[in-house]
């Protein structure tokens, strides 16, 4: 139509396209913003979960002390008596991030508190997301498939999962640097030009401060362009796109603390340098084959193949060399159990067990990405006819992730904007065929059906803005090569041919009238779908924060803010360097909300100092208390769900400390905790179990409250109802008995006088404490 | 002279004490060992083949203490087929720890030789010694050492046959004190068949970079990446690695009726294996139709044909999409649901 059409009026249209796009932009980023407010609509504005806490504490460290401080932290709250280097065990760029936004904010004079900060920067980066998003697929398909692309990712519940407001991970400004980078190489792979390709670098570095899956793109960059040579589309613009990013982007990342010489010396990097090498030898071939005739040519091949043969073969000797000298063939386990899917099952039980390390099931496809699913072959297809390029790297991005999300059902999040790019391809160009069908065929004006099919006619005048778009590109791409790749320029022009040819015979290509608009109206109807269905994840399975917890009964809606108050409690009434120990789970929290020190935390680096803890509480009092003691421990943290229903409680988790625990200190034995192979706690459970600290802690005075001792997670009355403790007394328990928290008694005094006059000031303190002191030996 | 006389005589003294009363014991002892040792030269695998009479021969008839321990697998052909019990897969293992244990122990000096054999016995023609063994539940090992009885003797828990061949190893020499030795597993590749592979591989690679160069390979056609990425796509939404991970079977049997199979799975943390491959498929049918009526039917120019596929193209869409939700909902019991404005209601 645009031959058609006189020029003035095309530049109109254009002009007017392009600032509906603009506005349709906005609104995506309103939408990918608004609909992760639910939590803090439904909750309020608190940061969830566990890590989250971390980053919350790191961030408010880096707003007090400065970059430098936070560089060389060394963090004396956690893993007592050890403590933690932070400054190089954290992947800085989320913190950074939601620092210098902090800061800027600041200095605007607008006073938003650190932690309203960490909880929205989540929602942003998702509409940073979905702009980045609608730039990579406007390089692949044009402006129709990235505005519907954006759309779709701006909702897309795998990825609201990990970026709702209040969860406060790397994955929240990962994804957006994930896509941003793949944007900026596809750009500099279709301009070649090297602004982009230093941008790119730069967009590397910041995804590899953010998130260890930047291994994804140093593995998935090369496996392109290994492709792109293996077909036989090697230009000068690949070679462009590449080389600055492996050397500028390996300088950089090697410049992040957490990376450092992990950026040249483990395997996850290799197949990068060894394409960087196969690139070379490529671009010489390239370029020799242009220097020289065509018979010298054949003679220069086999010299250089034997040549290259020769030097290939000794990098990649030193290569295997290298990779066999260590234990694991230099490949961490959860890479490996990505290569080998079997691997981490057979092997590496602590990785195996973690719940998102888990193989997906068909319905976790249509939890995360919905409708997309139905729509992924289509944008296949489609990116194959014309295959260029762009859009052969975007098919190897969802061939890949795809079947990484389907060994680890984390990588979801992976696969999530490659399943929107490939379904905003396919749906645009649904759209644009039918709403041509519509056009083309309806009686009347063309510009009664513009009306008619509202936001599709402007999808549909884009493609072609989109042609003249890389009409342009190939211009400024005809005057910058030289001699290198004369060859090259055939290429271009072949392919332009057809497409001007195509568009031309476009006008004639139409489906039946009514069989259209049944098809528009079943695809809107579809994407109605996709919407209720993200809505309604976003408000209701995502949401949650998990430190405040709500339940709906028949008389109305319950809070259980027992965390919190827990959190509180010891923040006020114990003194600053006290050490508190609670299972993992607990240890960020701790650190972040009450600032005591704690013993182990989500952290886990340290297995052996996990399977003390896990030890003690598996112990029965006595040795419990020395070990505890032993780490000068004053206080210790269960969380129990027995009073209110709350299922991941310690006592679910129990098992799992037992056999941490058993891990390294082999006198705990599973077994002694099971009844015939069964966990229980009721009269019929194992006297070990019914002795062991874990158990007494949650347990103690718990028939006090029905008379019966009935848990309401295990659904069933407990075993031991009334017992005392000897080493331990109750100093607080939370409203709904969630968190309680036990003081170690002091150690046994030797003088008798002593010990009386202790005993006479400490009762009446409280009223359970004298309760239990009669028996107590330490009295 | 004379001394050396009466040594000799003594030696020939003692030699025909010592070999009539290895004579009197023959019948419980070293018979039967050359016996187990001729058996076991004559099967190939070196697991002797007992059957009931052999089992009297060798144990309940035989008196204690044995000269030899025995180790038996209890092997039953019509339970191979069932692929959760690793029947064939244990007896696999058993027979690489009885090559190794012989291949270690042949020197007939050494401590281990001929004292302990690895037998099997088949459960259709030996039931009466399965239930003298007390044996009701497969897989079943047991090492019965020379001075037990038919149920006291040891038998070879789950966590011991776990780790396979190895683990079987170190069970039995816990218990006899005898040494198995290096276990000795068949190379998949043997040596010649690697030795080829290399050379068939490195001939083969001038001709592979030539044809690269011209671009005439397969790789060049963009049908068989299309192919391969669709063909991945569909295999890893059907959750086949969640299959292959949890070896899940493609099917179960139903408990209440076993003549009828269940093909679905209700809860979200497991599926089977024939239902993931059916929703696997409709996830995938969507695209490719939307595909053909986008790509390929808009070039067609009989409009009654393209109406007709059209109306077929929609009529299966929105079937599949329909079950698609249909059983997810049946499958994970999530009510999804819209939040109109509360006035509608």
């Amino acid at each position: 139509m645009a031959a058609l059409e006189t020029s003035r009026g095309t530049t109109l249209r254009n002009a007017f396209g392009n600032v509906f796009s603009f506005f349709i932009l906005i609104l995506i980023g309103v939408l990918a913003f608004s609909i992760r407010l639910f939590s803090v609509i439904k909750y309020e504005s608190v940061i969830h979960e566990f890590d989250p806490y971390f980053n919350y504490r790191v961030t408010q460290f880096l707003t007090k002390s400065g970059i430098y401080e936070f560089w060389n932290w060394f963090d004396d709250r956690t893993w007592y008596p050890l403590g933690r280097v932070i400054g190089g065990t954290v992947y800085p760029g989320l913190t950074l991030t939601a620092g210098t936004i902090w800061w800027l904010l600041n200095s605007l004079n607008i006073p938003l508190s650190v932690e309203t900060v960490c909880v929205f920067t989540a929602p942003i980066f998702s509409a940073f997301a979905s702009w980045a998003t609608y730039l990579l697929t406007k390089e692949v398909k044009g402006t129709g498939a990235g505005l519907t692309a954006a759309a779709l990712l701006a909702m897309v519940p795998s990825y609201i999962s990990r970026s709702v407001a209040g969860s406060y991970d790397n994955e929240a400004v990962a994804i957006f640097a994930l896509i941003f980078t793949f944007y900026l190489y596809i750009k500099t792979l279709n301009t070649g030009s090297l602004f982009y390709a230093t941008l790119n670098a730069i967009a590397y570095f910041y995804m590899v401060c953010s998130w260890g899956g930047y291994t994804f793109i140093i593995n998935l960059i090369p496996m392109h362009v290994l492709l792109c040579i293996v077909t036989g589309r090697y230009s000068s613009r690949l070679y462009v796109a590449y080389a600055p990013l492996v050397v500028l982007g390996t300088l950089l990342a090697s410049l992040v603390p957490v990376v450092g010489f992990n950026a040249v010396m483990t395997s996850e990097h290799f197949a990068s340098f060894l394409v960087f090498i196969i690139i070379h030898v490529v671009a010489l071939v390239y370029y020799i084959k242009g220097v020289l005739s065509e018979k010298m040519f054949k003679v220069a091949v086999t010299l250089i193949l034997s040549l290259g043969a020769i030097v290939c073969c000794a990098v990649i000797a030193v290569l295997i060399a290298l990779v066999a000298s260590s234990p694991t063939m230099g490949w961490s386990g959860r890479s490996l159990s990505l290569l080998d899917p079997t691997y981490a099952s057979k092997y590496i039980p602590i990785i195996a067990s973690v719940s998102e390390h888990q193989p997906p099931t068909w319905p976790s496809y249509f939890m995360d990405i919905n409708v997309l699913a139905f729509l992924v072959p289509a944008g296949i297809i489609a990116c194959f006819s014309p295959l260029s390029d762009a859009s052969s790297f975007v098919v190897l991005y969802i061939v890949t992730s795809v079947y990484f999300s389907g060994v680890m059902v984390r990588l979801m999040l992976v696969l999530a904007p490659a399943a929107c790019i490939m379904s905003g391809i396919a749906l645009s160009e649904a759209f644009e065929v039918f709403t041509r069908s519509i056009k083309f065929q309806l009686p009347g004006s063309s510009v009664h059906s513009q009306v008619d099919v509202g936001v599709k006619s402007s999808e549909n005048s884009l493609p072609q803005n989109d042609v003249a778009k890389t009409d342009k590109t190939e211009d400024t791409l005809k005057e910058r090569p030289s001699r290198k790749n004369r060859k090259k320029e055939k290429e271009p022009v072949a392919v332009e041919k057809p497409s001007v040819r195509s568009k031309i015979e476009k006008k004639l290509l139409v489906l039946p009238l009514e069989a259209s608009i049944i098809s528009i109206f079943l695809l809107v109807l579809l994407g109605a779908f996709y919407v209720v269905h993200c809505v309604w994840a976003a408000a209701e399975a995502y949401s949650a924060p998990s430190i405040v917890l709500t339940s709906h009964s028949h008389d109305g809606l319950h809070v259980f803010d027992d965390f919190r108050e827990a959190y509180a409690w010891l923040s006020h009434n114990t003194e600053v360097d006290d050490k508190v120990a609670s299972w993992w789970d607990y240890g960020y929290q701790t650190t972040a909300m009450a600032n005591r020190t704690v013993i182990v935390d989500n952290n886990t680096w340290n297995n052996t100092h996990i399977a003390t803890v896990g030890t003690a509480m598996s112990s029965p009092e006595k040795a419990a208390w020395e070990i505890f003691n032993s780490l000068d421990v004053k206080y210790v943290l269960v969380v129990f769900g027995g009073l209110v229903g709350y299922p991941s409680d310690d006592i679910n988790k129990f098992l799992w400390m037992v056999r941490i625990g058993g891990g390294v200190f082999p006198h705990i034995k599973e077994p002694d905790y099971l009844k015939d192979g069964q966990y229980r706690i009721d009269s019929e459970a194992t006297p070990t179990m019914l002795n062991c600290l874990m158990y007494k802690l949650s347990y103690y005075r718990f028939v006090e409250t029905d008379g019966k001792a009935f848990d309401r997670v295990r659904r069933t009355e407990i075993g031991k109802k009334h017992f005392k403790l000897t080493h331990f007394e109750e100093v607080f328990t939370t409203h709904h008995w969630m968190v309680r928290i036990y003081k170690l008694k002091p150690p046994k005094n030797r003088i008798r006088g002593k010990t009386k006059k202790s005993k006479s000031k400490s009762s009446g303190t409280t009223t359970k404490r004298s309760r239990s002191g009669k028996k107590n030996p330490w009295h | 002279m004379a001394s050396s006389g009466t040594l000799t005589h003594l030696f020939f003294i003692v030699a025909i004490f010592s070999s009539s009363s290895f004579n009197v014991f023959s019948d419980s002892g070293a018979d039967r060992v050359s016996e187990l040792l001729d058996l076991q030269s004559r099967s190939t695998s070196g697991v002797i083949h007992l059957d009931d009479d052999s089992v009297s021969r060798f144990l309940t008839s035989a008196k204690t203490p044995r000269p030899y321990s025995l180790v038996i697998f209890f092997d039953a052909v019509q339970l191979h087929d069932k692929h959760e019990l690793h029947l064939q897969e244990l007896r696999n293992e058993f027979a690489i720890v009885t090559n190794s244990f012989i291949t270690n122990n042949q020197d007939p000096s050494s401590p281990s030789h001929a004292k302990i054999f690895f037998c099997d016995i088949e459960f259709k023609e030996s039931q009466t010694s399965f239930s003298l063994f007390g044996v009701n539940a497969l897989p079943h090992i047991r090492l019965i050492g020379p001075n037990h009885g038919l149920k006291n003797s040891d038998q070879m828990d789950q966590g011991d046959f776990a780790r396979l061949a190895e683990s079987m190893a170190e069970f039995i020499e816990s218990k006899t004190k005898l040494s198995i030795g290096p276990i000795h597993r068949p190379p998949i590749l043997s040596k010649k068949q690697l030795i080829f592979a290399t050379i068939a591989w490195l001939i083969w690679m001038p001709f592979l970079i030539k044809k690269i160069l011209s671009g005439k390979t397969l790789l060049h056609d963009p049908k068989i990446w299309l192919s391969g990425a669709v063909f991945i796509y569909f295999f890893s939404v059907s959750g086949a690695m969640h299959n292959i991970i949890r070896k899940m079977p493609m099917f179960l049997a139903d408990r209440g009726d076993p003549s009828k199979l269940i093909f679905f799975y209700q809860g979200s943390g497991m599926q089977l294996g024939a239902e993931g491959f059916a929703i696997g498929f409709l996830y995938t049918i969507v695209g490719l139709l939307l595909a053909l009526v986008t790509r390929v039917l808009i070039k067609v120019r009989n409009v009654t044909v393209q109406r007709l596929v059209m109306i077929f193209a929609l009529f299966v869409s929105f079937w599949a999409v329909k079950k698609v939700v249909y059983l997810d909902n049946w499958k994970t019991g999530y009510g999804v649901h819209a939040f109109w404005p509360s006035s509608w209601s």
